[in-house]
């Protein structure tokens, strides 16, 4: 479990993050979601330690994570995993490289054990096939499918996405959110993925945290966005036709 | 953004790289990777600039001795000394911070802004560690070779070109190369290698770790930074010429 306590974060006069607090669960997917610039990835930089908060606290399973020093803070990154939004894959690395990298910097495990557990995450992901390639010549939907891998070789307590779907068709989209969820759940680990994708919030958001101009305006679930009378949650949600016919439809129901 | 902030941030950056390594051998394994790209890649480059050098710099040698007072064997030495002095060490380290700093920035600063350096971060791997101390130990250990390289194949290209234009004799040119040698000056610039080595390796990382923006903006971090590692190369000259010699 992840909990962020009045967060701050401003950069000059901007301020980005204004008093945001959350609980994100575990075997849960825990979605940020808001309009570009709205914050999301300043946020979700702030919880990993990327970005430093001005004002606030994260907790990992009670663990204060502003309040840790350097070799503590490395040592809880071990225990995280993240996909980033253009998969942030090593060029330098095979497939195969890119994710047991984390099993060499990192474990114990004999050369044996680390390709078993490579073996794994890449079947979890249906890339067998693809190991010895580059990540150049691989598509960005397997790139983003090799950056889960990676993220979740050292069996991760905490799993970040940022993105994960942006630049993919809908279909591979579908299969991404699919694989996170699935990991999620058979992992029961903390997961949270920043989106603005609709698709994705309607098939995998177990608890949704919605923000406008930095600031917190809703939370709920899947089942509570389309019912919801937040004014820019509204806004947000239909701006996309194909809701609005659902919202339309359903009022013509009633 | 003033100089005392660009050397502050260039100093902590510095602290960052040479703390602890995670893991030593897979360090000692990009060490010996960046040895080969960055240093063996660089040979070839070195051997054709230095035997051009050398060989214009024997027929410069040779057109301002016109003096008949003056023994040809002066062109060897003139060109022999000009090499292990100045042309091979800095000269060569000019046009290292083009080739070799170019590299490191837009390698560095590639990873910056397609966020496989927080990527790093986020496992736990100090990045500025993991990137950039291979790099310079590598580059620190090969330059003192490539001067070295350098100085042979400039006397080599002098030997090819003066008696191939009827400037010198072969026999005037071996004289030359071998009269009033002083290893010092050998000494002093291999030193002189050890510092423009790490200035190389170190100033381009600098500028590759701290580009933000997209690939626009590592192009120009490449060029800041050979440019500010040529200054620095020549700053550092004056001081070491006027302390060690």
């Amino acid at each position: 479990m992840i909990e962020i306590k009045n967060i701050y974060k401003s950069f000059e006069t901007n301020d980005v993050l204004k008093d945001i607090s959350k609980v994100f669960n575990e075997g849960e997917t825990n979605l940020i979601i808001g309009r570009s610039g709205s914050g999301k990835t300043v946020l979700l930089k702030s919880i990993v330690g990327l970005l430093e908060v001005d004002r606030g606290q994260i907790f990992y399973d009670n663990r204060d994570f502003t309040k840790m020093n350097h070799n503590a803070r490395k040592k809880l990154r071990q225990e995280m995993g993240m996909v980033f939004q253009g998969g942030a894959l090593f060029d330098s690395l095979t497939v195969e490289e890119n994710i047991r990298f984390p099993l060499d910097m990192f474990s114990v495990l004999s050369a044996a054990e680390k390709q078993k557990q490579v073996d794994y995450c890449l079947d979890r992901v249906n890339l067998v096939d693809a190991n010895k390639l580059y990540p150049s010549e691989i598509s960005g939907g397997m790139q983003k499918r090799v950056a889960i891998a990676r993220a979740i070789v050292m069996n991760p307590k905490y799993l970040f996405c940022d993105e994960p779907n942006s630049g993919l068709d809908p279909e591979t989209s579908m299969v991404i959110d699919e694989l996170i969820h699935s990991i999620t759940v058979d992992l029961q680990i903390t997961t949270i993925i920043n989106t603005h994708d609709m698709n994705s919030v309607m098939e995998i958001g177990d608890n949704i945290l919605f923000i406008s101009a930095g600031e917190m305006c809703w939370e709920g679930n899947r089942k509570d966005i389309l019912h919801t009378e937040n004014q820019k949650l509204q806004e947000f949600v239909f701006a996309n036709k194909q809701y609005q016919r659902i919202r339309d439809e359903r009022i013509n129901d009633r | 953004m003033n100089i005392f902030n660009q050397a502050g941030r260039y100093f902590a950056l510095m602290l960052k790289v040479f703390s602890r390594p995670e893991r030593h051998s897979i360090y000692i394994r990009q060490t010996f990777n960046e040895i080969e790209n960055l240093g063996v890649k660089s040979v070839g480059i070195v051997a054709v600039i230095s035997v051009f050098m050398g060989g214009i710099m024997t027929l410069q040698v040779a057109y301002n001795m016109t003096n008949p007072l003056l023994p040809n064997t002066l062109i060897g030495l003139g060109n022999r000394d000009s090499l292990i002095l100045e042309f091979s060490s800095t000269i060569m380290a000019l046009i290292m911070a083009g080739k070799i700093g170019s590299n490191i920035t837009s390698e560095i600063g590639s990873m910056k802004v397609t966020e496989q350096i927080d990527s790093l971060e986020i496992m736990g791997v100090n990045s500025a560690s993991y990137l950039i101390m291979p790099k310079i130990i590598a580059v620190v250990l090969m330059f003192p070779f490539l001067y070295i390289l350098s100085v042979f194949f400039g006397i080599i290209g002098g030997l090819i070109v003066g008696p191939a234009v009827g400037a010198v004799s072969v026999a005037d040119y071996i004289n030359g190369i071998q009269y009033a040698f002083i290893p010092y000056y050998v000494t002093f610039s291999l030193i002189k290698c050890l510092v423009y080595g790490f200035l190389i390796a170190s100033i381009a990382a600098y500028f590759g770790y701290t580009v933000e923006g997209g690939a626009f903006d590592v192009g120009a971090a490449s060029t800041r930074a050979v440019v500010n590692t040529s200054i620095m190369i020549l700053v550092w000259d004056l001081i070491l010429t006027q302390l060690l010699l």
